[in-house]
């Protein structure tokens, strides 16, 4: 073969190639997720990465889906819950996002998790009409931002909320405050700090000190110990799961037993087990709840029907983790809505319902309703405070309080 | 173009890098004695800093012996330490004590580094450049990292400490015997490797089988074998650093543990000098107080800089000592 | 300006190439063609990295870090001082530029693994540093950029792609390439043929760091969203497995390791295997074995089944020398 022709040959190939690539890159037809028999939603996760431990709610929600289609599905129609992992990188979200509208096709993309991830896909969702429901983040975005993003709507009590129950407990019941601080260095930590100190009010001035960290620390020893030398005798903890442990047994390391205020995300019982077993004092530490207590209450129906579940859908799930509960719960929200939908279910008519609701979720505790109305856009906006024994649970206390602002 | 080092005399107990170097760590130890005597915070915060470094000096003392022993910066160590600590976890929850897990597993990473080497490492050493065994070694990290995902799930797992939780109090600072113990275990190693490395015959093969391959193939050592040794070494080292690593209240036992001290560890390597297993662990000292120290009293130096600050200090480390703390520096024949 | 067949033939096959790319879009579809864009953009960030490892023969594992600067500064101009997307490039491979300059200077003194390290650590570092001004960055929560069409992006990312080839074709067959060239072979014989080492090494950086903040710049479009993570270690270690896939030193084999990289880790996720943990393995496991079987990269074994070009570098596509153990 001479030189030419072997360029010759090589340009062939390549255009061939092209062809082939380009053919298997079709595009497909449209219809928006629903079929006679089936119903397709999807989200984003973190499935791997530092943020991989959250990645038991898809599962949760999936066991869920596959126990409500095990029982004639909604509406007759099977959900088909795709779910792809983002690693938390936003530069993932959006391609795997795109996917699922464009080449799934799905009708709604439904409870990516992630404030970042899901502040990068918004626009692009409400601009091109895709529902994106019951998000897995506390921030307000995204209950105050409905005008502008309409598609788009949330599920659990926003973390300002939730942190504004801990100050106004501290400027009723302790008296004699002196309140540390450690938050994350970002506006996962601002988001609980504004709260708690709209909480506090007044009581803002018994503030001695704000330690903070950056997400990448391996270590908060060097800003609990800090705390302490304030002669803080509240300890409000802002943190992630991985810091929120470090810092409780670091707390009792040296020698410091505060009050202590835990945030929701990171006071699962599975964290709390940790925390205890790497030598921390976790009894009498407080912090808030809007899950069922099937961990007290193990003999209700709510408790057996989880169990149930779980162990036949999600086997490998750890039972102290009450991201499978929390997955479990948003993902009977979901099908609350599609069932509300009805038998011809449109993406407007998923958003009515999801504006519209006021029901009963047997997963969350019992007296919190969800309600939402087209102006007031926050699933859940209840919560209870809860007591760490030492038995090893939570035990909820008080009254049902209201974040509502 | 032929590479040789700068040749020291006799035995030394460091490498020969002058007292400029020894003189500064003195001072800096001076400095935090003083100011410990001073304040009780102080005392604690370099207690807890030397805690954290003792963490990273561990996993960079692996970094260092599978860098003496083939050359290769290798991005998949903090990974393959973790792969062997969820082992011996798997092995305690089959029911094997601490000690017997520990022990077991110290074995199986040296059989799994040793094969990785034979694997996945030497079919690219053979027939590639120094680059693409670094590109396998990314790509061996993505892999060994996805494997414990798959393999046991990304949840957070307990790993029990090897010494019962004793916290000492003394004057007001507070460590514990496993703090302690990870920093006396780091400088055992160092003195393993020193005695390895100085005085066998076979720490010699390993040291010719790396810098210098063809030479010691001549001399009839079996280079790929030593490679390969290098490489289950260092996963013994790694094992135990991801052990030590578990048992801190800082690190959870999940996939990603050691990606954050990987980090560290490698700017505490290359602080110390790349040859030096007792700069890496000098290095990893001066890292944790420092950053404790910064974090504590310097208020401009914000949460996020912090992780720059330990690249800032190397790359301090590194302008006036190209070759790290410890380093030999490499002279150049044409 | 002579040019050998090796030459003629290398820029025919271009042109072709160029229609290929430009007539693609037609046959995908939107999503496929934001997909083609990020192609577009590894493409040049990979071209980018090639200057600086390929061609002078430094290591760098930060090139994330170039893109970070050039992300951010279209970021930032767009969303807090409405410039105009495109406009913003020119701006973004100045400071790009700039940064590469700032950071080729102290990486004269390191070789090898230090100077791999370095990048190393830079790359860590903007990260942070951007966490560290949220009000001029956006912090963690980052800035939303306007979104555009598939089509759009496809063509914004390959043209500006085409035009970096180009120049990058144009420096690197001149004397500025012989140069780099010189310096990566031997530091030696080029600073005693009077090459400036300092002044190329530098040069290379700040072209190579302006070049990978243009492909920020896009990237940043395409995902029409900035924050800290998007810019994390995981994309400098892809541009770089990327580059050495595709083959160090070969303009073609920027190509294949584009594609590489981009396509196969998002094919795997989204392909429905087994189970998503799976994905960083098999992926794992096929940058291992690509490097066991074509450690040279993929533009060698196009070099060795075609007979392209030749060893000397006379043209542009020139495979590294192998530097044996």
């Amino acid at each position: 073969m001479t030189r030419r022709m072997k360029g010759a040959l090589a340009l062939v190939v390549l255009v061939l190639t092209a062809v082939a690539v380009s053919a298997a890159f079709a595009a497909g037809s449209a219809t928006p997720g629903v079929t006679k028999k089936t119903i397709t939603i999807g989200g984003t996760f973190p499935l791997t990465g530092p943020a991989a431990l959250y990645g038991a709610i898809p599962k949760a929600e999936f066991a869920y889906f596959s126990y409500v289609n095990a029982h004639g599905g909604v509406n007759g129609r099977q959900i088909i819950f795709k779910y792809y992992d983002d690693g938390y990188n936003p530069a993932n979200t959006v391609p795997l996002t795109k996917k699922l509208v464009e080449q799934d096709h799905v009708f709604a993309v439904y409870g990516s998790l992630g404030t970042a991830p899901t502040l990068a896909t918004r626009d692009y969702l409400n601009k091109a009409g895709v529902p994106q429901v019951l998000v897995a983040t506390g921030d307000s975005y995204w209950g105050a931002q409905y005008k502008t993003y309409p598609w788009t709507i949330g599920f659990q009590p926003d973390y300002p909320g939730e942190s504004r129950v801990y100050g106004q407990f501290i400027r009723n019941k302790v008296p004699q405050a002196k309140i540390g601080i450690l938050m994350q260095d970002d506006s996962y930590g601002q988001n609980y700090y504004n709260g708690f100190l709209a909480g506090l009010g007044s009581a803002k001035s018994k503030i001695v000190d704000v330690e903070k960290y950056d997400a990448t620390a391996t270590d908060v020893s060097q800003q609990v110990v800090k705390l302490k030398a304030a002669g803080a005798n509240v300890f409000a903890l802002f943190a992630l799961p991985s810091q929120t442990i470090d810092a409780l047994v670091v707390a009792t390391k040296v020698g410091w037993h505060p009050t202590t205020f835990i945030n929701n995300v990171s006071a699962s019982p599975l964290f709390m087990y940790l925390a205890q077993k790497s030598g921390a004092n976790v009894a009498g530490d407080i912090s808030a709840t809007y899950l069922n207590d099937i961990y007290n209450n193990p003999n209700t129906a709510t408790a057996k029907l989880f169990g149930s579940i779980i162990a036949k859908y999600d086997p490998g799930a750890n039972p102290l983790d009450a991201d499978i509960l929390f997955g479990v719960a948003n993902a009977w929200t979901m099908v609350q809505a599609l069932k509300q939908a009805g038998p011809n279910p449109t993406r407007a008519g998923l958003m009515s319902a999801l504006t519209h609701m006021n029901q009963v979720n047997p997963f969350l505790y019992p007296g919190l309703k969800m309600v939402t109305t087209p102006t007031e856009r926050f699933p859940i906006d209840q919560q209870i405070l809860e007591q760490y024994k030492a038995d090893g649970n939570w035990h909820p206390f008080g009254h049902i309080f209201s974040n509502a602002r | 173009m032929s590479t040789v080092f700068a040749t020291q005399k006799g035995l030394r107990f460091l490498p020969a890098s002058g007292w400029i170097v020894p003189a500064f760590v003195g001072a800096g130890c001076v400095f935090l004695l003083i100011g410990s005597l001073q304040s009780s915070l102080f005392a604690q915060q370099t207690i807890s800093g030397l805690a954290n470094g003792g963490i990273y000096a561990s996993l960079a003392v692996a970094l260092v012996l599978i860098y003496r022993a083939t050359e290769v910066i290798n991005f998949a160590q903090g990974a393959i330490a973790t792969f062997t600590t969820y082992v011996a976890w798997q092995l305690m929850s089959w029911g094997l004590s601490y000690w017997l897990a520990f022990v077991c597993t110290l074995g199986i990473a040296f059989a799994g580094g040793f094969l990785i080497e034979l694997i996945a490492i030497r079919p690219v050493e053979r027939r590639g450049n120094q680059l693409t065994v670094v590109i396998a070694s990314i790509g061996l990290l993505i892999l060994v990292e996805g494997s414990i995902g798959w393999i046991w799930g990304s949840d957070l797992k307990f790993m029990p400490a090897p010494f019962p939780s004793h916290i000492y109090r003394v004057g007001g600072v507070a460590f514990s015997r496993q703090d302690i113990a990870t920093i006396a275990i780091s400088i055992a190693a160092v003195v393993v490797l020193r005695l390895l490395f100085q005085f066998t015959k076979l720490g010699l093969a390993m040291r010719a089988a790396a810098v210098r391959p063809d030479a010691a193939r001549l001399v009839g050592i079996r280079v790929s074998w030593m490679l390969s040794l290098g490489w289950g070494l260092a996963a013994v080292l790694g094992a135990v650093a991801g052990l030590m690593t578990a048992a801190s209240p800082a690190s959870l036992l999940q996939p990603s543990m050691m990606d954050g001290i990987l980090i560290y560890a490698f700017a505490a390597a290359v602080l110390g000098g790349l040859e030096s297993a007792a700069g890496a662990v000098i290095g990893a000292l001066a890292i944790g107080v420092t950053l404790n120290l910064l974090g504590s009293y310097v208020s401009w130096v914000t949460p996020q800089l912090l992780l720059p600050a330990a690249f800032v200090l190397m790359l301090v480390v590194l302008l006036v000592k190209p070759s790290g703390m410890f380093g030999r520096s490499r002279v150049s024949r044409v | 300006m002579r040019l050998s067949p090796a030459a003629i033939l290398g820029i025919a096959t271009s042109v072709v190439a160029a229609v290929v790319v430009g007539l693609l879009p037609f046959t995908l579809s939107d999503y496929h063609r934001s997909t083609g864009a990020t192609v577009g953009v590894f493409f040049i960030a990979i071209l980018a990295l090639n200057i600086v490892t390929g061609y002078t023969g430094q290591i760098s594992i930060g090139h994330g870090a170039f893109m970070a600067v050039g992300g951010y500064t279209t970021a930032i101009l767009t969303h807090n001082h409405g410039w105009n997307d495109l406009a913003t490039l020119p701006v973004a491979a100045l400071i790009g530029f700039g940064a590469g300059v700032v950071v080729g200077l102290p990486a004269l003194r390191f070789h090898g693994v230090y100077l791999a390290l370095t990048t190393f650590a830079v790359a860590l570092a903007v990260p942070q540093i951007a966490k560290n001004y949220p009000g001029f960055t956006g912090g963690t929560e980052g800035l939303a950029l306007p979104t555009h069409t598939g089509i759009w992006l496809y063509y914004t990312a390959w043209i500006v792609a085409g035009i970096v080839f180009v120049l990058a074709w144009l420096l690197l067959r001149g004397r500025t390439g012989r140069a780099f060239r010189a310096v990566r072979d031997s530091e030696i014989a080029a600073a005693s043929s009077g090459v400036s080492l300092s002044l190329y090494k530098t040069v290379a950086f700040g072209i190579s760091a302006a070049f990978a903040a243009v492909a920020g710049s896009i990237y940043v479009l395409v995902n029409n969203f900035v924050n800290p993570d998007v810019f994390g270690l995981t994309l400098s270690l892809y541009i770089l497995i990327g580059a050495v896939v595709g083959g160090l030193g070969s303009l073609w084999g920027v190509l294949v390791g584009a594609a590489f990289v981009e396509l196969l880790p998002v094919g795997l996720t989204t392909a429905h295997i087994s189970s998503s943990q799976s994905v960083p393995v098999i992926f794992g496991a096929v940058v291992i074995a690509v490097m066991a079987l074509l450690p040279l990269g993929a533009a060698n074994l196009l070099q060795t089944v075609l007979h392209f070009g030749s060893q000397t570098g006379q043209s542009s596509e020139v495979p590294l020398g192998t530097e044996g153990r």
